[in-house]
């Protein structure tokens, strides 16, 4: 992908670097880095102009990348191989009480495992466990019915979590996690320090990065998108799109498609098992409505079609804007009217809204207007190595 | 050598016998066709073969080994590839991944663990599809989104797909149907270079008989699920059966 013998301009060399893939990493760090700032202090000051109140608050930040990490893995299912599953709430659920149990077993107490990097990896393995199981039985129903299997799955363990499981997870009183300290030193809910022991004084770092929970999270969610998109550039990922696209075709190339799809339906569950442990450390109070009701499953449809099906970054953003609406956005006072629980209908809206002007969702909306403001600037390569999906059709054959 | 031998092939539908013990033999380095009317159970044949039916009797051998209700994927692996008779492609992906796709399966087998290596790094995969577009004259345009093309373009990269996967054996379902008569020209000038350049052997289903007469070594001719000849050209041409079976007894 050289482009050395026409004169660079500064849009080709952008896009060059773009498709660097350290660019690429150091962009997501910086942003992550800056991301709490952003939607706290940041929005306050907006705040403050607009006399409404729309800043984040500390927690948020952390919860908005959580679903993030869970619809990143989500999207490897629906946005490529064109799966749609409405039970992923088991696998971030399920991961979620496993490793709240583990911060509190009453049961056998050599079992007791506060880490929460423990946490996350043995949440994430029973999410593998599960949706190797799952999986194997609704992966041989394609379309409506591979949805409902998923569905009811998940609502299985929805009612054995709220009922007969009650012994277990506490049933509808919630279940109350206690996390221990990161790599034994570091309380979740600790400021991150201004000073560092080889760095230095760095204050605005305390500012930045609020508490440890952040960091963990943002460390997280940047393995996850490392991981993700290193899957999408590798032969997974272009196996998972043609499944998409022809299922039959990929099967007359040789290729075993019931493994395949099973191993995108795992891939995508250790992203949600990997959210799921996570919300096990940030929620006070796990319950069955908010980890493994089916309409947890639901959201995160919303969320990757709001950001973009088949982006790598779309549904991040699709989680964000999900959240804020939920928890910032239901708040505010518009005429003397709250949205409260009606939340959901201005997320509704919004929904209708993004869809309707960008039916390829948010990111992918950013991204064709981005292109095509880069090929008004002069981009001399004309097509860059991502294609926006909805690019209009330029006749082949003839070029 | 024989490469592909179907012994006494049936299968039934719910009563309905779509193909009715067909005994063939495909040898190596030969194009052979299947020729039939509506119904006689060409595709179903095929089908049978290459793992989306399953036979209710008899048995597929391919190089000697058994490979009868195997599936589809085991089927490529094992070195028959198929192409289909509308344009089974990936319709965003861009021309040279649709071939990719194809090459990665040959190279790597139905199925590995490798979901974290860029697949940028596999050179022996890209000089497959590479070579394979250039067979079918579609070297220019890989970065062209496949559902771009014309027609008769998807139809080769259709083709490409189905050499990526390196078969010995290449089952061709109607290449020319639906074409243009320059179209056809361009399909048949392909297959006699594919018989050329690979030396494969292929099975051929198709209707167009100058096609047929131009390309084949051995003519099968079904009729009602059963075979009624199999020969070469020039013989079956002359078959009184033949003729009042399929032609329904008009000169050619």
């Amino acid at each position: 992908m050289s482009t050395d013998d026409r004169t660079p301009n500064l849009v080709d060399r952008f896009v060059a670097l773009k498709q660097q893939e350290w660019f690429l990493f150091t962009t997501v760090a910086v942003a992550l880095l800056v991301f709490p700032w952003a939607l706290i202090d940041g929005l306050e000051i907006v705040a403050e102009f607009i006399k409404t109140d729309i800043g984040g608050y500390t927690g948020l930040p952390a919860l908005i990348l959580i679903y993030g990490i869970v619809v990143i893995g989500f999207n490897i299912l629906l946005g490529y191989t064109g799966l749609l599953s409405f039970g992923h709430a088991a696998f971030f659920g399920g991961s979620a009480y496993t490793a709240a149990l583990l911060t509190r077993s009453g049961f056998i107490p050599e079992l007791l495992i506060k880490s929460p990097i423990l946490m996350i990896l043995i949440g994430s393995l029973l999410a593998v466990l599960l949706a190797w199981f799952i999986g194997f039985l609704s992966i041989r129903r394609s379309g409506v019915y591979f949805a409902v299997l998923t569905l009811t799955f998940g609502q299985v363990m929805y009612y054995y979590a709220m009922g007969p499981g009650g012994w277990l997870t506490n049933g509808d009183d919630g279940f109350t996690p206690d996390p221990g300290e990161l790599l034994g030193h570091f309380a979740l809910d600790q400021s991150f320090p201004g000073d560092l022991p080889v760095l230095g004084d760095l204050p605005f770092l305390s500012t930045l990065l609020t508490d440890w929970f952040y960091v963990l999270v943002a460390v997280t969610t940047f393995l996850a998108v490392v991981v993700g998109y290193r899957i999408l550039k590798s032969p997974y990922g272009l196996i998972f799109e043609a499944l998409g696209q022809n299922e039959q075709r990929v099967n007359f190339v040789g290729l075993n498609v019931f493994r395949y799809k099973l191993m995108a339906f795992v891939i995508s569950a250790v992203f949600a098992g990997v959210g799921g442990a996570l919300y096990a450390m940030q929620t006070l109070t796990l319950h069955p409505n908010g980890s493994l009701y089916w309409i947890i499953s639901g959201d995160f449809v919303i969320m990757t079609a709001l950001g973009g099906v088949g982006t790598l970054f779309g549904p991040i953003i699709g989680a964000g804007i999900f959240e804020y609406i939920r928890l910032v956005l239901s708040g505010i006072e518009i005429a003397g009217y709250e949205f409260g629980g009606m939340w959901r209908l201005l997320l509704g809206g919004a929904f209708v809204l993004i869809i309707v002007l960008f039916p390829s969702g948010l990111y992918g909306g950013i991204k064709n207007v981005a292109s095509s403001i880069a090929v008004r600037f002069g981009n001399t390569t004309g097509r860059t190595r991502e294609r926006p999906e909805h690019e209009p059709a330029e006749r082949g054959g003839d070029d | 050598m024989a490469l592909l031998e179907l012994e006494n092939l049936t299968k039934e539908f719910n009563g309905l016998t779509a193909v009715d013990r067909v005994s063939m033999t495909v040898e190596e380095g030969t194009t052979h066709a299947i020729i039939g009317p509506n119904g006689a159970g060409k595709s179903t044949t095929i089908n049978c073969v290459t793992g989306l039916l399953e036979p209710t009797e008899g048995t597929v051998t391919f190089k000697g080994e058994d490979i009868t209700g195997a599936e589809p994927h085991a089927v490529v692996q094992k070195g028959i590839s198929k192409s289909f008779q509308t344009a089974s492609i990936f319709p965003e992906m861009s021309v040279m991944d649709n071939v990719r796709m194809a090459a990665f399966a040959a190279e790597h087998g139905a199925f590995r663990f490798n979901f974290l290596r860029r697949r940028d790094s596999y050179d022996a995969v890209d000089d497959v599809a590479f070579r394979m577009l250039e067979e079918v004259n579609l070297g220019d345009v890989g970065d062209v989104p496949a559902q771009n093309l014309p027609y008769g373009d998807k139809r080769r990269l259709e083709i490409a797909i189905a050499l990526a996967s390196e078969p010995d054996l290449l089952f061709m379902d109607e290449p020319t149907a639906g074409m243009s008569p320059e179209e056809t020209e361009q399909t048949v000038d392909l297959i006699e270079q594919l018989q050329e350049d690979l030396g494969l052997t292929i099975v051929l289903v198709e209707h167009d008989m100058e096609v047929i007469f131009r390309v084949a070594d051995q003519i099968a001719v079904l009729h009602r699920g059963g075979i009624i000849a199999d020969a070469a050209p020039e013989e079956v041409k002359g078959s009184p059966d033949v003729q009042e079976a399929y032609l329904g007894g008009v000169e050619i």
